[in-house]
């Protein structure tokens, strides 16, 4: 279990991280969200102890993280994160040695992330003449050479294919699986709410909303959203008759309406029921990238 | 892992990652050319003796040409006489097979015959005919050698002579060459190394596992010792050559020189290294590095211009003065080495001092390194890295 305490951080009098604190249950997957410049990174490489906190803590196993853990951990920083000009194989070996394996093993568990990600017949290349796909393979291969017990990924899915995104996405879940906490970053939300048991959404170095996905999404949107399909009334002003009722989106599947004060719904299923035949009525949760514009434009 | 064996991991991975890239290959494959080549054109153009044949047609003057040959031996000019017919002298001179030839009292050149070679001759027949001179007036035989052949005067310098001065000169000259572009060379290598790692943000994984003074002592560590390799492959080629060609007579003093041009590489390199490696720190891009390292390949280029000053007068006060300054010292001292211009006492005392430089900057150097490596966006002035270095 990976938990992060009251960190703060600045950059001369730019404030990166100003007191954020979460939890990254074993084995679980965890989204990190937030706009660019929220302070996701500053976050990570402090985990990664590649930079020092101002205040604040990490702890790893309920123990303060030391040098000695992080040689434990897995990280995949934001853009490439590997030698330009270094042949894959090398490349992951000398990764694996560098974090303690022995030459013997440090090769064998190369061979086997290098099949894993189905980069066989690229392990002789260059990074820098592998496509991008490729390469992103490759740097989470460096990342999970050394087995770790945590791994802490930047950005893992920008700029992959969906091809891409199933590989990498079918590899962390099952990584995880085994017990080991998976904290990313992302912007792809949609992403993040499927793969995700947990998220923390961040912005100017601040956590404005963190903890399971489900629980968020149920307590979401300060009030309660119903969708609604009305044959023969497509504009939806009878909503605004309606006291506390306001459309929020429209879509082929009808109309999103909110309810102020969290009223119950009874009163709009009774205008949509004079409007028209009503085709479709339910509650709607509300989905991870409704909280995040909530939450960051609040 | 411990930090030794961390330092042991990135020194080889520079190495070996670095030998295998042809831009390496080529370069030193070219640095090899290239003192093979200057050594070869130096034992062409300059060392030897000098070599003239003459020639003369009047079986008389065979005895001033004996002389000119024995009095030629003596300057290190070799003189090869042979008589010919009259007929032939002209031809002879123009084909080139005679330097000149004496015909009827006379020295017959295509052009205006080399001085010593006149001298040689003038002296010669001097000689010949004083000594016919004297057997007409009665002299006897052995007093005529006498009067004509008194022993010579004796030469004493005021200091040693060395009769290798000018190859001497030509092994210092290189010496200052080499070591120059090698510091530059390697320094740059240590600059773009750690730039690419910041650049593409490998260093932050590579320094989530191990120290930053680890990765920077095994970066400067691995391309040292490829240096090192390097200038021994190129000392060894070369002075392999100039005995070879007779280019230089390669003694013990010769290959105890360059050993020491080796150790003061070693000594220079580990004085600029960190001092590249922060050049590199500062800047987040390789097109940025250009104008971080500035002040260190001035530096070295003055070193470099400073050397040349200091070979032309090795004993000068600027010689003395260069020895103490660590970043000129290994420049400017081998070349004096070389030569046997530096006293002992210098030599050892300027060591110590460039050394002593070189490891009181180990310390700033990992400081500064360490704040400006993971710092990302802009490049970064010295004080701000090594503000940011307090974590």
């Amino acid at each position: 279990m990976l938990e992060l305490r009251d960190l703060a951080r600045r950059y001369g009098d730019v404030v990166a991280l100003d007191g954020i604190s979460f939890t990254v249950g074993a084995g679980q997957m965890f989204g990190f969200v937030g706009p660019n410049g929220a302070g996701k990174t500053t976050a990570m490489r402090i985990i990664l102890g590649v930079l020092a906190p101002d205040r604040g803590e990490v702890t790893f196993g309920g123990r303060p993280v030391t040098f000695q853990t992080r040689t434990r951990f897995g990280y995949m920083p934001e853009e490439r994160g590997l030698y330009p000009k270094m042949r894959v194989r090398d490349q992951l070996t000398y990764l694996a040695r560098l974090h303690g394996l022995q030459a013997v093993a440090a090769k064998e568990s190369a061979g086997r992330w290098i099949g894993r990600l189905g980069l066989s017949e690229r392990a002789g290349d260059r990074v820098e003449q592998l496509s991008l796909g490729n390469q992103q393979r490759v740097q989470l291969a460096a990342a999970l050479v050394h087995e770790p017990e945590l791994l802490v990924l930047d950005e893992p899915f920008s700029g992959l294919d969906p091809v891409g995104v199933d590989v990498l996405s079918d590899v962390l879940s099952d990584y995880a699986a085994g017990g080991v906490p998976v904290l990313f970053s992302s912007h792809q939300l949609e992403l993040v709410e499927r793969l995700c048991q947990a998220v923390a959404i961040i912005k100017d170095g601040r956590i404005v909303a963190s903890g399971p996905v489900d629980e968020l999404r149920d307590r979401g949107a300060a009030g309660r959203r119903v969708r609604v399909a009305v044959e023969g009334a497509a504009d939806y002003e009878w909503v605004s008759g309606v006291p506390g009722a306001a459309v929020v989106d429209r879509g082929p599947q009808g109309a999103l309406v909110a309810l102020a004060n969290g009223g119950p719904p009874d009163e709009l299923l009774d205008a949509a029921r004079r409007a028209g035949s009503v085709t479709y009525f339910a509650f709607e949760r509300p989905s991870l990238t409704d909280l995040f514009r909530e939450a960051v434009t609040a | 892992m411990s930090g030794l064996a961390a330092t042991r991991l990135v020194a080889r991975r520079e190495i070996t990652e670095r030998v295998r890239e042809k831009s390496f290959l080529l370069s030193t494959a070219i640095n090899i050319v290239i003192i093979v080549a200057v050594v070869i054109v130096i034992s062409l153009i300059g060392g030897g003796e000098e070599r003239y044949a003459v020639g003369y047609v009047d079986a008389a003057d065979a005895p001033v040409l004996e002389a000119a040959v024995a009095g030629g031996a003596a300057v290190d000019v070799e003189l090869e006489a042979r008589q010919v017919a009259a007929g032939d002298v002209r031809a002879q001179i123009e084909d080139g097979s005679l330097d000149a030839a004496i015909v009827d009292d006379r020295i017959v050149a295509e052009e205006d015959p080399p001085d010593e070679l006149v001298t040689l001759l003038q002296g010669a027949s001097a000689q010949a005919r004083a000594a016919q001179a004297l057997k007409e007036a009665g002299v006897s035989g052995a007093q005529a050698r006498e009067i004509l052949d008194p022993a010579p005067l004796e030469v004493a310098t005021t200091e040693p002579t060395d009769e290798d001065e000018d190859s001497k000169a030509g092994v210092a000259f290189f010496t200052i060459l080499i070591l120059y572009g090698q510091l530059l060379t390697y320094g740059y290598w240590v600059s773009a190394g750690v730039v690419e790692e910041k650049s593409s943000r490998v260093v932050e994984v590579v320094l989530s596992t191990i120290k930053p003074a680890h990765l920077l002592a095994g970066k400067v560590i691995g391309l040292g010792l490829l240096g090192l390799a390097n200038l021994l492959l190129t000392a060894a080629v070369g002075l392999g050559t100039a005995q070879a060609t007779g280019a230089l007579d390669v003694d013990g003093a010769v290959v105890g020189a360059a050993a020491l041009a080796v150790v003061w590489f070693i000594v220079g390199y580990a004085f600029y290294a960190g001092a590249f490696a922060c050049a590199g720190a500062l800047v987040p891009r390789q097109e940025e590095l250009q104008s971080s390292m500035t002040p260190l390949t001035l530096t070295i280029l003055i070193a470099f211009f400073l050397a040349f000053a200091v070979n032309s007068n090795p004993d000068g006060t600027l010689a003395h003065v260069t020895a103490f300054i660590p970043m000129t010292a290994p420049v400017t001292m081998p070349p004096r080495i070389v030569t046997g211009d530096a006293p002992t006492w210098e030599i050892v005392a300027s060591f110590a001092v460039t050394i002593g430089a070189a490891v009181a900057m180990i310390p700033l150097a990992a400081r500064i390194y360490r704040g400006g490596v993971l710092r990302t966006g802009s490049a970064l002035k010295l004080r701000e890295a090594w503000r940011a270095a307090r974590a």
